[in-house]
Parts: C-alpha cells; sequence; structure tokens
C-alpha cells in the first residue's frame, strides 16, 4: 500500500476478514438493483471504488462471480465463517469495490450517484445531493 | 399470499406466507457489517410461515444481552437469507432484500438510527428508537 490519505479498518460481520482502505475512494453510490438487494439481503447497498493498490484483505475469502446486466463478470470476495462480502472486482483492471458497510463508518464520504431508484422502496429516503440514474 | 425470496446465486431460496409480525430497520455495526450497507431490513414471521430449500451454513454471534442470533447464509455466494434469535422464540426473522419486492411492507421502526450516515433517512411513518 502506498502512502497517503487517511487509512480506515473494516471487517466482516464475524472478524475473522479484515479490510483496510487507505484515501478516500475515486467514487461512491448507492445500488437497488436485485443482485445488490439478493446479495445484501437490504433495500440498497453503499459502494466505494478505490484502485486496488488502496485496498487490503486479510483472511480467508470464498469468490462468488456472476454476470452483471452489462454481461460483465463481477468477482464477489466474502468471509466463508459469516457471509459478509467486502469486496468485489468489476471488469475494470486495478479498481476494486467495498461494501461500506464493513466499514461501519457514519462518516464515510457520501455517495455522489444512486442507481436502479426505480427497485427502492419509498421509506428510503436518499440526500438531495446524491444524483439519481447513472448521469 | 406468498412471497419467494432467494440468495445472490439462487442456490438457497425461500417462501414466505403472509405479511410479517413485524418489519424494521437496523443500523447497528453488526447489521451494517452484515449487509455491508448501512441500513439492515428484516421482517418477523412465526416460524411456520418460512420455508428455506438449498443449502445453507450457519454464522451464530450472541448479543449484549446474551441472546444468540443464528443467521443462516448462502455458502456459495454468502448472501444471510434468514436468522432466529433465543430472545424471540417461534420466529424467524427474513432478510427483507432477498425478496426483492418493494411493495413489501413498509417498516414500523428502526433502531441504532443514530449509527445510520445522515444522507439516508426514513418515511415518517417509520418511528425511530435511539440509543441514548
Amino acid at each position: 500500500m502506498t502512502d497517503g490519505g487517511a487509512v480506515r479498518e473494516g471487517q466482516c460481520a464475524c472478524g475473522a476478514v479484515t479490510l483496510r482502505v487507505e484515501g478516500d475512494p475515486i467514487l461512491q453510490g448507492v445500488c437497488s438493483c436485485l443482485d445488490c438487494q439478493w446479495r445484501t439481503g437490504s433495500v440498497i447497498s453503499v459502494n466505494a471504488g478505490y484502485p486496488a493498490d488502496k485496498v487490503v484483505l486479510t483472511g480467508d475469502v470464498r469468490e462468488f462471480r456472476r454476470k452483471a446486466d452489462t454481461g460483465n463478470e463481477v468477482l464477489f470476495r466474502f468471509c466463508p465463517a459469516c457471509g459478509t462480502t467486502l469486496s468485489w472486482d468489476l471488469a475494470t483492471p486495478g479498481f476494486v469495490v467495498i461494501a461500506v458497510g464493513c466499514l461501519a463508518d457514519r462518516d464515510f464520504p457520501v455517495p455522489n450517484a444512486a442507481v436502479y431508484g426505480e427497485r427502492r422502496p419509498d421509506w428510503v429516503c436518499l440526500a438531495d445531493s446524491i444524483k439519481e440514474g447513472w448521469g | 399470499m406468498t412471497r419467494e425470496g432467494r440468495c445472490a446465486c439462487g442456490a438457497v431460496t425461500f417462501t414466505v406466507d403472509g405479511d410479517p409480525a413485524g418489519q424494521g430497520v437496523c443500523s447497528c455495526l453488526n447489521c451494517q457489517r452484515r449487509t455491508g450497507s448501512v441500513i439492515g431490513v428484516a421482517a418477523r414471521y412465526a416460524e411456520g410461515k418460512v420455508r428455506l430449500s438449498g443449502e445453507t451454513r450457519p454464522f451464530s454471534r450472541t448479543s449484549d444481552e446474551g441472546n444468540v442470533t443464528t443467521f443462516q447464509f448462502c455458502p456459495v455466494c454468502g448472501s444471510t437469507v434468514i436468522w432466529r434469535n433465543t430472545g424471540m422464540p417461534g420466529f424467524t426473522m427474513v432478510a427483507v432484500g432477498c425478496l426483492a419486492d418493494r411493495d413489501f411492507p413498509a417498516p414500523k421502526m428502526s433502531v441504532f438510527g443514530e449509527r445510520r450516515p445522515a444522507w439516508v433517512t426514513l418515511a415518517d411513518g417509520i418511528t425511530e428508537y435511539l440509543d441514548d
């Protein structure tokens, strides 16, 4: 990991896998697609993208691959002891996305955008600064 | 009315009969870590109303009060689909996102809202129980 930027630490639900990110994310967003709802068991996923060298996972993880709507493969890493997904790779090389909830930090940078809002229940309200759609 | 739910890969499915006995939002640190989201959304059903199919793996943790919650997750993709809590005998909790149904009954209450980032708020009808 290179120098620069605040370090944040996170973990899965059982603590067997830990997550460490350096600096602020390149982008962060909310998603309510069906795949994210099934994965999280929540109605929104909260995600942050980093250069791969700013993210370190420690501990044994299992991989799960699925095709995104774009047709690209997404590779998720989850803890085999508790099921928590901590990070995943999109088709973009050198870019890693993390599950922001694993940092359990309410002061983490606010999402820029929300996608698949048409799948999100009306009772969840997002701040006006969060742009809806891919823009 | 029966609703169907599943994990991310589809290896685990479940059905729930009727509307839940209760439903709520939680932003405790454990729910945030489990979901990777900043809110967990759960619905509580009488045990017999939930039918699970497919192989799951259990993960148990003990709360500050001494209750044991045992989560069932899919060993292929990691999704936690249901759980039971020794403090709520006779009930099964369901991860509402696994139903992927935006018309599922809205939560009635929310706990640990003080842990929720300020950029997400809940509709007025949802009662907040803050830990202070």
